[in-house]
Parts: structure tokens; C-alpha cells; sequence
């Protein structure tokens, strides 16, 4: 038997999708493990992408100024994001100590194709650029492909798409 | 005088011993060498009933007259066309005849015209009733009905008359056009053997549509195929599909213990077949075993009572668990991914239906996924389109929604493929 990291579902060994929710199985090991250690399996296999393990600098809480947020379409979970002048959106990765700013693995990151290192927003003279670091599956700005470190502008209620999953962007000034 | 390959490949082809019961896939394979029909084709007997409602107005309807017109001169002179049309009321436009006094059939082609709405129950029923006047006791019989709008209040009744007649070897190949129709509907007429439904995407499509599905009918050479799948003792067949040339799943009835058997209706060369089945094995000892007996049993068409009989079995390896290496089949992952992206919009449409709104997005995405890593990347952009679209306003767009269904059973953009 197997639990599908995904929905916890019992599967029978050797099932190569979940038969409740459709997560591949394969990523995880075989053996039964628990569904923390399943993800980080998961992203250890994750494709073979350079990681330089930046670890960058937790995000101070800065005075409520200014926030800017992301929603995550599929979850609706908003992410609420303090203005600093560089965020990082991608996947964490606990073995190897890399916590992005806005962490996507929760929302089905890995599934959908968010690279570890996925893409930034970057804050300048109060506007908002966003930026694809390179990344496997690609960064859509309101369904447009936009080049790999070429910052582009970001609008109130633009749509980010990151590899599959879909988040609006948001000001609230 | 038959020459079928039939493939066997299993997703792993060294399984671990275990002492609980653990999941196997097997992709079968079957395609026809080249020159199996190189025999007496079985002639055609061919109905088209065509909405005429007034949406067909325009370039639709004049597009149907000049497919029906094509069609026409594929066939022979002893084969049988008639045409029958619907709006409000249903009409035979050319009673059944042999294919042979062309120039006046196509003249009562080209006086049709489009008015009125659309119920499509009777011009089912003419269409069915001209098949059978056309008398031909060893014919291909096969209904072609292509509708672009929603038939109200007697969907029941088309369900009906479908079955009557599939249960009587009339194949019904049912075409929906633009975003209107019901594609509910046409899946449940469709889902018999030698029936199937298409979805076309725009009225330069007809004729090629058209053409093609009578080509298909034309290299059919091997009739009533049947399956029979035999497991190892505590086996299960957990289930069967059809992955190409399109999705579609098989019903399967248990036969015996550990025997099941599934219809696959006619075959046309032309179709290179595969299916994928989920076989759930029980605990078995280290060796060698026989997990799977195929058997298919077809009629030759135009041959009296002549049968053809191939058989194919797989034979798997069962070995110490850290001997085993974990890879599976890329190709079977490739089908099964595929397959799981249809059921799983398949699922999530009912989840919309019920409601469950949040349910229905998650499955879409999912499907998503599996489309985008099965190298559907554009239909995985649509399906997460329309995953957003329906969190947002509670509903997917009609047209998204037919691309979806469509889409992931292989039924659109794949015309080369036919």
C-alpha cells in the first residue's frame, strides 16, 4: 500500500496515479513514508535545475505602509507580502536550506511546475516589476510568455501564471 | 488472410514479490499490417440526418450539402444513401437508394434549406427507418447525424432509438458543430460499440470530417471484434480503455472466474488501435508468471462465417524487492496520463454539476497537469482557463468545456491520425 502525497489516499502498490485525485505517485518513493518526508522526496527528483541555494534574508516586516498580495487561484489562499524590494516566488526546499519568499509548495507547487527558484517581484520607485529566473515551465503575464530575466511591469489584478498554477497579483496602497 | 500485431507492454516488466496484491498496467497494442483489407469490401449502407434549424444558416449548411455531395461519389454503385433532415418536423430530403442516380440525388441536396428549431428525435427515427428499408442483410450499416444546436424536451427519446438501432448493428456517428449542442447527449448516443461522436470546430471542417469517417467505413476487415482477457487465479481486470484512437472506456462483463470479455465493434484498418487496462495481481512467489492471456476473435467481413483467432500472452517476472528497480514503461505512463486527464475532467464536470465548485477547479487543474506533462501543452492551458473561469463566475464556458471533453479524448486536432 501505498498514500498518495497529494490526497492521503491508500493506493495499491504500483500505481503510477492516484485514483482519487490524479497526483503521479512516481516522484515519491515506494516505501511508506510520511506525507512530509513524500514531499521532500518529491522535490529532491524535482527536474534537474542549477540551484544556487541563495538564502536570502527573511522578509522584515515593514511598517503597514504599503502591501502588495498574491492569490492563488486553485487554493484562494492570499499570500499578503510586505514591500521590499526584492521577493522570490518559488518552491521551498528544506534539504538544502532555500526558502523563497513566497513559498508555493503548498498549493500544489510542485505538481503544477514551479521551479524552486521560479521568478521575483521586484519594487522600484513604487511600481512593480516581475521578473522569470530562468525558470523549467515558464512565467505568463495575463497568458503572455514573458523572457527569462527580462523584468516586465506588473498592474493591480495582473495574472501570474507560474509553470500551471495561477495567482493574481494585487496593491493595496 | 489476416494480420493482426497485438502488443503487449506492461508498465513494469519485473514486479516485487509482495505479500499484498499490487497494481499492473498493460498497453495493448493492435494494428492491422497493411493489405488486410485487400479483400471484398462489405458495401455501405449510409444515412445522413443533418439539423436544419435556423442556426445552420450560412456557411454550415452549405458545406453539409457539398460534404453530403462528396460523399456521395465515394460510394459505389451498390452502395445505399439516403438523407434525411430536421428542424421542427423531420423530413427524408432522398429516400434510401443505391448510390446511382447522383445528378438528382444532388439536386434534392442542394434544394435544402434552413428554417425552424430543433428536435432531433424524429429525424433519428427517419434515419433509421430509410437504414432499414435499404434491405441489405450484409452491409455496413451506419447513421451519420450532425447537429449544431440543443434538442428540447425529447433527449430521451433519441437515447431510445439510438439503442433500437445499435442493438440492430447500426452505427451511429454523431458530429456536433459550434458551442450550442449537447454534448451530454451525444456522448450517451455515441457510447455504443461502432458508434462514436466528433466535435467540429468550424464548417471547413465538415467535409474532411465527413469524407474521412466514410473512408473509415470503407476498410473495415475485421467485424464484431471481441476480447477475451484472462488473469492469473485472484486476479482482477480493474478496468478497461480504449486510449486510441481515442479515449473511450470499454465495458467489460466477467465471463468466468478470472475471464472477462469486451466488445470492440467493427475495425477499420485504417485505426491503429491501443488499449490500456488496470490489472490489480495478487501476491505471487518469486518467478515467472503468466499475468495475462489475451485472446481476439473477429468475423472477416464478406467472408461466410469465417472467423479469425489471435492470441498473445504476457509473461512477467516476480523477483525480491531490492532487485527490482522502480522504472515504469514510458509509453504506458504516457496513455495512462492521458487517460487520467480525461477521467479526471470527466469527474470534475460532475463535481461542477453537484456544486462543488472548489472540488471540480482542483480536478481541472489536475487533469491540467497531467495534460501539460503528457506534452498537451496547449489543451493544458485551456483546461487551466477554464479551471480559473469556473472558481471565478461559477461556470466554464461552453466552447471550453467541449475542447476539454473533446480535447483530452483525442477527438480534436488529430484528423492526420484518422
Amino acid at each position: 500500500m501505498v498514500i498518495c502525497s497529494h490526497c492521503q489516499a491508500q493506493q495499491l502498490d504500483g500505481t503510477i496515479f492516484c485514483t482519487v485525485c490524479g497526483a503521479s505517485l512516481l516522484s515519491a518513493k515506494p516505501q511508506r513514508q510520511t506525507t512530509a518526508s513524500l514531499n521532500r522526496a518529491a522535490a529532491e527528483t524535482a527536474q534537474a535545475e542549477v540551484d544556487e541555494a541563495t538564502i536570502l534574508p527573511a522578509p522584515t516586516p515593514a511598517p503597514e505602509t504599503n502591501t502588495i498580495a498574491l492569490i492563488v487561484l486553485s487554493s484562494g489562499r492570499r499570500i499578503v507580502l510586505p514591500v521590499t524590494p526584492e521577493l522570490l516566488i518559488g518552491r521551498k526546499d528544506q534539504q538544502r536550506n532555500f526558502f523563497p519568499d513566497v513559498d508555493l509548495s503548498l498549493d500544489g507547487g510542485y505538481d503544477a511546475g514551479v521551479s524552486r527558484q521560479h521568478a521575483r517581484i521586484i519594487c522600484r520607485d513604487g511600481s512593480y516589476l516581475l521578473e522569470d529566473l530562468g525558470s523549467s515551465n515558464g512565467t505568463f503575464l495575463n497568458r503572455q510568455r514573458i523572457a527569462p530575466r527580462r523584468p516586465v511591469e506588473l498592474h493591480h489584478g495582473d495574472e501570474i501564471q507560474l509553470g500551471m498554477l495561477l495567482v493574481r497579483f494585487e496593491m493595496n496602497g | 488472410m489476416s494480420k493482426v500485431d497485438l502488443r503487449i507492454t506492461p508498465s513494469r516488466s519485473v514486479l516485487p514479490a509482495s505479500q499484498e496484491p499490487q497494481l499492473l498496467y498493460a498497453l495493448i497494442e493492435l494494428s492491422a499490417q497493411s493489405g488486410a483489407t485487400k479483400m471484398p469490401r462489405l458495401p455501405l449502407n449510409l444515412c445522413l440526418v443533418i439539423d436544419r434549424s435556423s442556426s445552420m444558416r450560412g456557411e454550415r449548411l452549405q458545406q453539409v450539402k457539398q460534404a453530403a455531395m462528396q460523399i456521395l461519389d465515394l460510394l459505389g454503385d451498390h452502395e445505399s444513401f439516403a438523407l434525411v433532415t430536421f428542424n421542427d418536423r423531420a423530413e427524408v430530403v432522398v429516400p434510401a437508394q443505391l448510390a446511382r442516380a447522383r445528378a438528382e440525388i444532388k439536386r434534392q441536396i442542394s434544394a435544402i434549406e434552413a428554417a425552424g428549431g430543433t428536435e432531433m428525435a424524429t429525424g433519428l427515427a427517419l434515419g433509421v427507418q430509410e437504414l432499414q428499408r435499404a434491405m441489405m442483410p450484409r452491409a455496413i450499416h451506419r447513421l451519420l447525424l450532425l447537429t449544431d444546436g440543443r434538442t428540447y424536451g425529447d433527449e430521451g427519446r433519441c437515447v431510445e432509438i439510438a439503442r433500437r438501432a445499435q442493438a440492430r448493428g447500426i452505427g451511429i456517428t454523431a458530429l456536433g458543430i459550434g458551442s450550442e449542442w449537447n454534448e451530454d447527449l451525444l456522448e450517451t448516443i455515441a457510447a455504443r460499440e461502432n458508434s462514436r461522436t466528433h466535435y467540429i470546430t468550424s464548417a471547413a471542417e465538415i467535409t474532411k470530417i465527413f469524407t474521412a469517417e466514410v473512408e473509415r467505413m470503407h476498410n473495415i476487415f475485421a467485424q464484431d471484434v471481441q476480447l477475451r482477457v484472462t488473469l492469473p487465479p485472484q486476479g482482477l481486470l480493474r478496468s478497461l480503455d480504449r486510449v486510441r484512437p481515442y479515449i473511450v472506456p470499454l465495458p467489460t462483463i466477467e465471463e468466468a472466474e478470472f475471464v472477462w470479455t469486451a466488445a470492440l465493434g467493427d475495425w477499420p484498418e485504417s485505426d491503429a488501435q491501443a488499449l490500456l487496462m488496470e490489472i490489480v495481481v495478487p501476491p505471487l512467489p518469486v518467478g515467472r508468471h503468466t499475468m495475462l492471456r489475451l485472446q481476439l476473435r473477429y468475423r472477416v467481413p464478406g467472408s461466410e462465417g469465417t472467423t479469425a483467432n489471435h492470441e498473445q500472452n504476457l509473461v512477467v517476472g516476480v523477483r525480491n524487492p531490492d532487485e527490482v528497480a522502480s522504472e515504469v514503461d514510458p509509453t504506458v505512463k504516457h496513455w495512462l496520463e492521458r487517460l487520467v486527464a480525461y477521467r479526471l475532467q470527466a469527474s470534475a464536470w460532475q463535481a461542477a454539476e453537484e456544486g462543488k465548485l472548489e472540488e471540480a477547479t482542483r480536478r481541472l487543474q489536475m487533469a491540467g497537469t497531467r495534460l501539460f506533462e503528457a506534452g498537451e501543452i496547449e489543451l493544458a492551458r485551456t483546461v487551466q482557463e477554464e479551471a480559473t473561469r469556473l472558481l471565478r463566475s461559477g461556470q466554464a464556458s461552453a466552447e471550453g468545456r467541449k475542447r476539454i471533453k473533446y480535447g483530452t479524448r483525442g477527438l480534436i486536432g488529430r484528423e492526420e491520425q484518422l
